[in-house]
C-alpha cells in the first residue's frame, strides 16, 4: 500500500516534472522578461528595446537556424563564426563604391543582387563542403568544421589581405539598417526563415528525415533513407543561412572585417541548445530555436543593464552553454 | 559469518517500463559447483546477471556474498570482489598485450611508481599456467584465438581470487577441441572451490558439465534441480513451459505460388562471412533461416537488404533483378526489413510512434505542393498500430518508452505501411513477453495467409520449427540444406547447422 501511495505521488512528480521539462526554454524566457521588465522598471518591454533586441539577435538567428538543422541531425558545427565572417567579406567586397580608393575592386560597381548571391553562395559551398566531410568522408563534424573553420578565417584573411571592408555603398547597408514602419527589416527576414525552416523540418520529407538521421542513423539507412545525401543538405542548407547572416551582417554593420562574427559558434550553438535543440541528435524544432536565441539576447542585455563587465559576460555565456548540455543530457543520456 | 552458499540472490525483482523482467527470483549457488542457468532468449537470465554485476539495479531484493550482503556497482567492483564475468563478447583490449591486458588497472609497480615489467611478465606466466595456456606474455592479445582469450580472461578472474565466475554462453564460438579444454579449466575450477555460473543454450554440454540447473521463465524461477534429476525432454518442457505445439498457430501447408524472392549465388564482400548463398521465396510462404552463432544468417539478409556489401551474386524480387542492393531501391521494390537488433538499428528512441511508424513510407504521403499530408499520415498510423494491436498511451508518446513487444509491433506496423509483399524479419521476437510473442507469431500467420512472403532469422528451435514452411539452414556462411514440413526436427535442424564443425 505504501508503495503505491509512493509511487503515486511519484507520477504526479513526473507529470509536473514533464509539463516544466517540455516548456523549461519557454518558462526561462518568460521568467527572465519578467525579472528584466522588473528591474529596468518597464524599459525592457518599451518598442524600442524590442526593436534593439530584434536588430541585435537577427543575424545570429540565422546561424541558430543553420546549426540548429546540424544539430538535430546530430551534427555540430564549429566553423560557424569565421564562415559568416568570410561570406561578410566577401558579400561587403561587392558592396564597395566605384569611387572608394580603398575598394577590393576599384572602379568597379557591380549590381546590388550580387554582393548578395556572392555571401549565400559563399556560405552554401562551405556548408556543403562540410556536408561531404560528414557525410562521405565520414569525419566526425567536430573535427571536419574545425578544419574548415580554418580554412575560412584563412580565405578571409587572404582575400581582405587582413584589412577592413567598409565604406559600403548606402542601398546596400539598407537591406539590414532600414526597416517597414516600425518594425526593422532584419526582424522581417528571420520571421521569413523561421517559417521556411519550420516548413522543412515539419512538412517536407527531407526535413523529417533529418530527425531520422539524428535520432539513430543506421536506423534511417535501414529505413531506406538516403543519408548520406540527406547530411548533404542538411549542412548545405546550414552553409546557406550562414551565407545569409554573413551578408547581413555587412550590411547592417556597413562594414566586414576579421573580427566580424566572432565567436558566433559559441552564440549560435548555445541558443539552440537552450532552446531545447539536443546534442543526442533528433530532437529540436524552431519555436525553441528561436526563443533560444532570444533568450540569450536577453541574458546579454540585462548583463549589460546590470553593467556586468564584457569579459564577465563570457563567462557566464560559457557557463550557460555548459549548463544547458548538461541538463540535455541528464534528459535524454538515461534510457 | 560464513554460509553455505557462495552467492544468494533473494527476491530479485527488476521492472522496465512496461516489462516486469524479473519477478521476485531466487539463486542460490554452492561454492565448488557448476551451476547451469538455463532458459529461453527473454527468460531474464542476463537481467538476473546484470543485477547481480550491478549494471542494473533491482527494485527489489537483495544478494549476498557468502552471507554478507553486497552491492556491486560494475563488474570491475565485483570482480574485485571475487565475482567475475566472461562474457560472450569478450571485452578486451585485442592492440595490447596479453600481459597488458590481464594486469590493467592494476599493473605491478616498482619502489618509485613505476611499472614494474619484470613482475608482471612472471606473473602473468604463472597465472597463465592455471588455464594451462603456454602463450608469451608479450603476445598481442588480437593476435591469439578467441578460445585462448577466453582462457585469458578465466586466467585474470582467477587471478582476482575469483569465487564466483559467471560464463555467459561461453562455447558459441568455440570448437570441439577448444571446448572440451575449456571444460577442463571449468573442471579445475570448481574442484578448487570456485562457484561456477554458467549460462547455455546447449543441452549437451549441460548434461556434461553442471552439477546443478536452474530454469527461469518469463522472468520468473522455475526452479533448481540436481543435474542427476532431469533429462533433456524434462528440462525442455521446464524451460518451454508448455507443450510447443499450442504456441503457434497453424500456418498450414507451404504454398504452391509464383515466385516473389530468388536469390542467386549471393556471395558477400566480407571474408569469412556467407558464399553462394540461392534460394527461392513463395507468395505467402514463411522461409525460416536456422543456425548458430556465427551461421552469418543476420548478415545475409541486411546483404539482400543492401545493407552490408555484396561481391556476387543476384537478388530477383517478383521476377524483376535488382539493379543496385541498396533498401531505399527493395523498398520500392515492396521488400521490408526488420532487423534484429530493434535498439540499434530499428528504433528512433526520441521519436513519436506516428514518426517511427512512417519514416520509410513518406514518400507515399506527398501532396500536390510535395508536402507531407500530416492528417492522412495520422489516420494511417493509427490504422496500422491498431490492426496490430499495438498498446501505447497515445500515438505521440516516445517509443522509447513501450514495451520490447509493443515496439515491436509499431516496427512491423512501420514495413506494413511501406505496403510490401516480402517481409524479411530478423528475430521477430527477440526480448519480448511470451504473450507479445504469441501475437507477433499471429500476426506473421495472418500476413503469409495475405499473400506475403516471410523470411524469419530465428535462433530459437521451437519458433523456428512451429513457424516455417521451409528452413534453410546456415552454417559458417554456406548453405547447408533446406528442410520441408516433415523433416523438420530440431536433430535434422542441428546437425545441418553443424555441418562443417569438427
Amino acid at each position: 500500500m505504501a508503495n503505491k501511495t509512493k509511487s503515486a505521488a511519484g507520477i504526479a512528480l513526473k507529470k509536473v516534472g514533464k509539463f516544466a521539462a517540455k516548456y523549461t526554454t519557454y518558462l526561462t524566457f518568460v521568467v527572465l522578461l519578467v525579472v528584466l521588465a522588473i528591474l529596468t522598471r518597464g524599459g525592457a518591454l518599451r518598442w524600442i528595446s524590442i526593436k534593439n533586441l530584434l536588430i541585435a539577435e537577427s543575424v545570429r538567428a540565422f546561424a541558430a537556424l543553420g546549426v540548429g538543422i546540424i544539430i538535430i541531425t546530430k551534427g555540430i558545427d564549429l566553423s560557424i563564426g569565421f564562415v559568416v565572417c568570410l561570406c561578410a567579406s566577401v558579400a561587403a567586397s561587392f558592396a564597395q563604391p566605384a569611387d572608394y580608393s580603398g575598394a577590393l575592386f576599384v572602379g568597379k560597381q557591380f549590381p546590388l543582387f550580387l554582393p548578395i548571391i556572392a555571401g549565400i553562395l559563399t556560405g552554401t559551398v562551405f556548408g556543403l563542403f562540410n556536408g561531404a566531410l560528414v557525410a562521405y568522408g565520414k569525419l566526425p563534424p567536430f573535427i571536419a568544421t574545425l578544419g574548415s573553420m580554418s580554412i575560412a578565417k584563412g580565405l578571409q584573411l587572404i582575400y581582405t589581405k587582413a584589412a577592413v571592408v567598409g565604406s559600403l555603398r548606402p542601398e546596400f547597408k539598407k537591406i539590414g539598417q532600414g526597416s517597414i514602419g516600425p518594425i526593422p527589416n532584419l526582424a522581417i527576414y528571420v520571421l521569413i526563415a523561421a517559417i521556411l525552416v519550420w516548413v522543412l523540418l515539419k512538412h517536407t520529407k527531407t526535413g523529417t528525415n533529418f530527425y531520422a538521421i539524428g535520432g539513430n542513423i543506421q536506423a534511417a539507412r535501414v529505413s531506406g533513407i538516403k543519408v548520406e545525401l540527406g547530411l548533404m543538405v542538411a549542412y548545405g542548407i546550414a552553409g546557406l543561412c550562414y551565407g545569409i547572416a554573413g551578408t547581413l551582417q555587412a550590411s547592417r554593420l556597413g562594414l566586414a572585417n576579421s573580427l566580424t562574427a566572432n565567436g558566433m559558434e559559441l552564440d549560435a550553438i548555445a541558443a539552440v541548445t537552450v532552446g531545447g535543440v539536443s546534442q543526442s541528435g533528433g530532437v529540436g524544432n524552431v519555436g525553441g530555436m528561436m526563443i533560444g536565441v532570444f533568450t540569450m539576447g536577453l541574458i546579454n542585455y540585462g548583463m549589460t543593464y546590470l553593467a556586468i563587465n564584457s569579459y564577465y559576460q563570457q563567462i557566464v555565456k560559457g557557463l550557460i552553454i555548459i549548463l544547458a548540455v548538461y541538463f540535455d543530457m541528464r534528459k535524454y543520456s538515461k534510457r | 559469518m560464513d554460509s553455505e552458499y557462495a552467492i544468494e540472490m533473494l527476491g530479485i525483482t527488476k521492472q522496465f517500463p512496461g516489462v516486469l523482467a524479473l519477478n521476485n527470483v531466487d539463486l542460490r549457488v554452492k561454492p565448488g559447483s557448476v551451476h547451469a542457468l538455463m532458459g529461453e532468449n527473454g527468460a531474464g537470465k542476463s537481467t538476473l546477471m546484470k543485477c547481480l554485476f550491478g549494471i542494473y539495479k533491482e527494485n527489489a531484493g537483495k544478494i549476498l556474498l557468502f552471507g554478507k550482503e553486497c552491492h556491486f556497482t560494475g563488474s570491475g567492483d565485483a570482480l574485485r570482489a571475487g565475482v567475475s564475468m566472461i562474457q560472450q563478447e569478450l571485452a578486451n583490449c585485442p592492440e595490447r598485450t596479453v600481459a597488458q591486458n590481464l594486469w590493467m588497472g592494476r599493473e605491478p609497480m616498482t619502489k618509485l611508481h613505476f611499472i614494474d615489467h619484470k613482475k608482471m611478465h612472471d606473473d602473468t606466466i604463472k597465472v597463465l599456467k592455471n588455464v594451462d595456456l603456454d602463450i608469451s606474455p608479450e603476445t598481442r592479445m588480437g593476435s591469439i584465438s578467441i578460445s585462448k582469450q577466453q582462457s585469458c580472461e578465466i586466467a585474470r578472474a582467477v587471478s582476482y581470487n575469483a569465487k564466483v565466475v559467471v560464463m555467459d554462453e561461453p562455447t558459441s564460438s568455440l570448437t570441439e577441441d577448444e571446448v572440451n579444454h575449456l571444460f577442463k579449466i571449468i573442471r579445475q575450477l570448481r574442484d578448487s572451490g570456485i562457484a561456477v555460473i554458467y549460462i547455455s543454450h546447449k543441452m549437451d554440454e549441460i548434461f556434461q558439465i553442471a552439477d546443478t540447473v536452474s530454469v527461469m521463465r518469463d522472468g520468473e524461477m522455475i526452479g533448481t534441480y540436481p543435474i542427476t534429476d532431469l533429462t533433456k525432454d524434462k528440462l525442455i518442457s521446464l524451460m518451454v513451459g508448455r507443450d510447443s505445439k499450442e504456441r503457434f498457430p497453424d500456418i498450414g501447408p507451404m504454398p504452391k505460388t509464383n515466385v516473389t524472392l530468388k536469390v542467386s549465388h549471393l556471395t558477400s564482400s566480407v571474408d569469412r562471412s556467407f558464399t553462394d548463398i540461392c534460394f527461392e521465396l513463395h507468395k505467402g510462404e514463411i522461409l525460416g533461416i536456422g543456425g548458430l552463432v556465427g551461421a552469418q544468417r543476420t548478415e545475409l539478409v541486411e546483404s539482400i537488404f543492401g545493407i552490408r556489401p555484396v561481391k556476387d551474386g543476384e537478388v530477383f524480387v517478383n521476377g524483376k533483378k535488382i539493379g543496385k542492393l541498396e533498401p531505399s531501391v527493395l523498398i520500392k521494390n515492396g521488400v521490408g526489413l526488420i532487423t534484429e537488433d530493434r535498439r540499434r538499428t530499428g528504433l528512433f528512441p526520441m521519436m513519436s510512434i506516428t514518426n517511427n511508424t512512417s519514416v520509410p513510407s513518406l514518400g507515399q504521403y506527398l501532396n500536390k505542393m510535395h508536402l507531407l499530408d500530416h492528417r492522412k499520415i495520422g489516420t494511417d498510423t493509427v490504422k496500422y498500430n491498431k490492426d496490430l494491436n499495438t498498446k501505447t498511451p497515445t500515438m505521440e508518446t516516445l517509443i522509447q518508452n513501450l514495451s520490447g513487444g509493443n515496439q515491436q509491433k509499431v516496427i512491423i506496423a512501420r514495413w506494413l505501411m511501406t505496403l510490401p509483399d516480402i517481409l524479411i524479419m530478423d528475430e521477430p521476437t527477440r526480448g519480448i513477453d511470451v504473450g507479445a510473442k504469441h501475437e507477433i507469431y499471429m500476426i506473421m500467420n495472418a500476413l503469409a495467409k495475405q499473400g506475403k512472403s516471410i523470411i524469419m532469422v530465428s535462433s530459437e528451435m521451437p519458433e523456428l520449427i512451429g513457424m516455417s514452411h521451409r528452413i534453410m539452414v546456415l552454417c559458417e556462411g554456406r548453405e547447408t540444406g533446406i528442410l520441408n514440413r516433415d523433416q523438420m526436427t530440431q536433430e535434422n535442424v542441428l546437425t545441418l547447422a553443424a555441418s562443417f564443425m569438427k
